[in-house]
């Protein structure tokens, strides 16, 4: 499997999706809207101080944080494999390119997607609703695992919703009871990092997240060729 | 004739059950009449969660041998599993209105059946939007073993949304949080001993006293009572007798100043301590998990035989 050829076949298929993201950023855009409303609108109502003020903000903020990145990701993560559909490309694709060189390839993309969407969501959270990081070591591998934890549930996924003919709201629909353990885990962690918790106090947390991460992944390993070739 | 004598055997069985659980059944010492309600409600929440693991065998079975009876026998159960789940979730409803005052309160429990039907409701999406029939079963097969491998996870993941459960778990099972319940005056202030919820309304100091006012939930019933806790002799002063019950409510212990002080509140044991440590009430309760898991696989196999015939009709040519 680690023949060189192989390789540069994920490199292709994750450099050829990039650039026709960055041509039409239909994905980012969708993404990055959603991500602005929320924000906008969290904001708009409650005053950039208004949640900081209230003594639960650090689990408010880790709510609306999430809320924001898992419904940005549904909108926006599923484009890669449901654009090849679309275009009837996935035919060409499979039949020059391993299954699991497409798999790799559009999980690199989606990672570099959702890394974007959660520095863009963490911005605006800081902009817009005063949130203050206490501990941004825990913040930001709460985030990075959190990242790849979705995009190991989610990018399978977004495979299936294109074979079901593309349907928008399935993809989230599958999605959530999926994703529903690492949204939990992520929402607490990111309340400890708010609040300034400790590394040891969401030890336990962070090791569910990335026996989690695992898990998804490897089971989407073992079923990707077959919801490919499907 | 051997279906009908298994489908006549499965009916007259449960109707039984249904009786027993009415008539025969004495109520419950501490839960009263809703707590015959067990007599369904646990064999119907069991078979919500064999119907998902026999759901994701039958999937994995279809994905290696691609035989369409694995498909019918793993979308039968995701069914059965869906029906399954809403009566345990009615019944549980029930008993939770009657004994906790809410329909729903996120107890771990409930947590995790609200989480198999989100699943099973996707399971369902995913295959009525896909007309290929083929593709219906491949997809729905790996969506279910999907799902099969993110369910552990959720399991260790509930007891972190809350610790503590006001599921009657002493109902079934003398565990050791049957004993006692710690209540903090600025902390934790309800929780369950047994099958009683008990609220720390406050604490006040009477020279060497200390006199807890704690109200108990007890057969739908609030009762207020006033056990006390001597600390110069550091034992339980008054104990109080729990209305309609041979139950004794005391301090057993004191921990903590005043003003943030700990009492572990004790309902003492005079009569039965499990609901089915009562010998007629386990018979039924068995009876009915044996005559529910009948009735299981008698509609799994027809549900699947169903759809069976249903793919051979479409095959053929005919709609129905």
């Amino acid at each position: 499997m680690a023949k060189p050829a192989f390789w540069q076949a994920a490199w292709a298929v994750a450099y050829k999706d990039l650039q026709i993201e960055l041509r039409t950023r239909y994905a980012l855009n969708a993404m990055a809207l959603f991500a602005v409303t929320t924000a906008v609108m969290v904001s708009f109502r409650l005053g950039p101080l208004g949640l900081s003020r209230d003594p639960r903000s650090a689990a408010t903020l880790a709510v609306l944080l999430w809320i924001a990145i898992f419904f940005a990701a549904m909108n926006g993560l599923s484009r890669t494999f449901v654009r090849e559909e679309e275009a009837h490309t996935a035919t060409l694709l499979r039949l020059n390119v391993p299954a699991l060189a497409v798999y790799l390839g559009k999980l690199v993309v989606n990672l570099l997607i959702l890394a974007l969407l959660e520095t863009l969501v963490t911005l605006l959270f800081i902009g817009l609703l005063n949130v203050t990081i206490a501990k941004v070591g825990l913040f930001l591998a709460t985030l990075s695992l959190g990242g790849l934890a979705l995009a190991g549930a989610t990018t399978i996924l977004a495979t299936l919703v294109a074979k079901a003919d593309g349907k928008g709201s399935l993809f989230t629909i599958l999605a959530f009871p999926l994703v529903l353990p690492l949204l939990i885990i992520a929402v607490e962690t990111t309340e400890l990092a708010l609040s300034g918790g400790t590394w040891a106090s969401a030890g336990s947390g962070l090791q569910l997240l990335a026996a989690y991460t695992i898990a998804e992944h490897v089971a989407a390993l073992w079923l990707f060729e077959r919801v490919w070739e499907a | 004739m051997l279906a009908t004598t298994f489908k006549w055997f499965t009916g007259i069985w449960l109707g039984l059950v249904a009786v027993a659980m009415f008539l025969w059944v004495p109520a419950h010492e501490g839960l009263g009449n809703v707590g015959r309600i067990v007599i369904m409600h646990v064999p119907t929440g069991w078979l919500t969660s064999v119907a998902f693991l026999f759901s994701a065998i039958y999937s994995w079975r279809y994905l290696r041998h691609g035989r369409a009876r694995d498909d019918a026998l793993a979308l039968a159960a995701a069914e059965l599993g869906l029906i399954f789940s809403v009566l345990a979730t009615v019944t549980g409803a029930i008993f939770a209105k009657v004994v906790w005052g809410t329909y729903w309160n996120w107890d771990p429990r409930e947590t995790a059946i609200a989480a198999l039907m989100l699943i099973y409701a996707a399971y369902f999406a995913l295959r009525t939007s896909i007309e290929d029939r083929q593709r219906q079963r491949y997809l729905g097969s790996i969506y279910a073993l999907l799902a099969f491998v993110a369910v552990p996870f959720l399991i260790f993941v509930i007891p972190r949304v809350t610790d503590d459960t006001l599921h009657p778990n002493c109902a079934i099972l003398n565990t050791p949080n049957c004993q006692g319940i710690e209540l903090t005056e600025n902390g934790r202030i309800i929780g369950t001993v047994e099958d009683f919820k008990v609220e720390l309304l406050g604490i006040e100091q009477q020279a060497d006293l200390t006199v807890a006012t704690v109200s108990i939930l007890s057969n739908g019933t609030n009762y207020t009572l006033k056990p006390s806790f001597n600390r110069a002799s550091n034992k339980p002063e008054t104990i109080e007798r729990l209305p309609e019950t041979l139950r004794d409510v005391q301090i057993k212990r004191l921990v903590g100043e005043p003003g943030n002080q700990t009492v572990e509140i004790a309902i003492a044991n005079t009569g039965n301590i499990g609901l089915l440590t009562e010998q007629r009430t386990l018979l039924t309760f068995f009876a009915s998990l044996f005559g529910f898991t009948l009735l299981f696989f008698w509609l799994w196999w027809l549900r699947a035989d169903v759809l069976d015939i249903n793919e051979q009709l479409v095959q053929q040519g005919i709609t129905i």
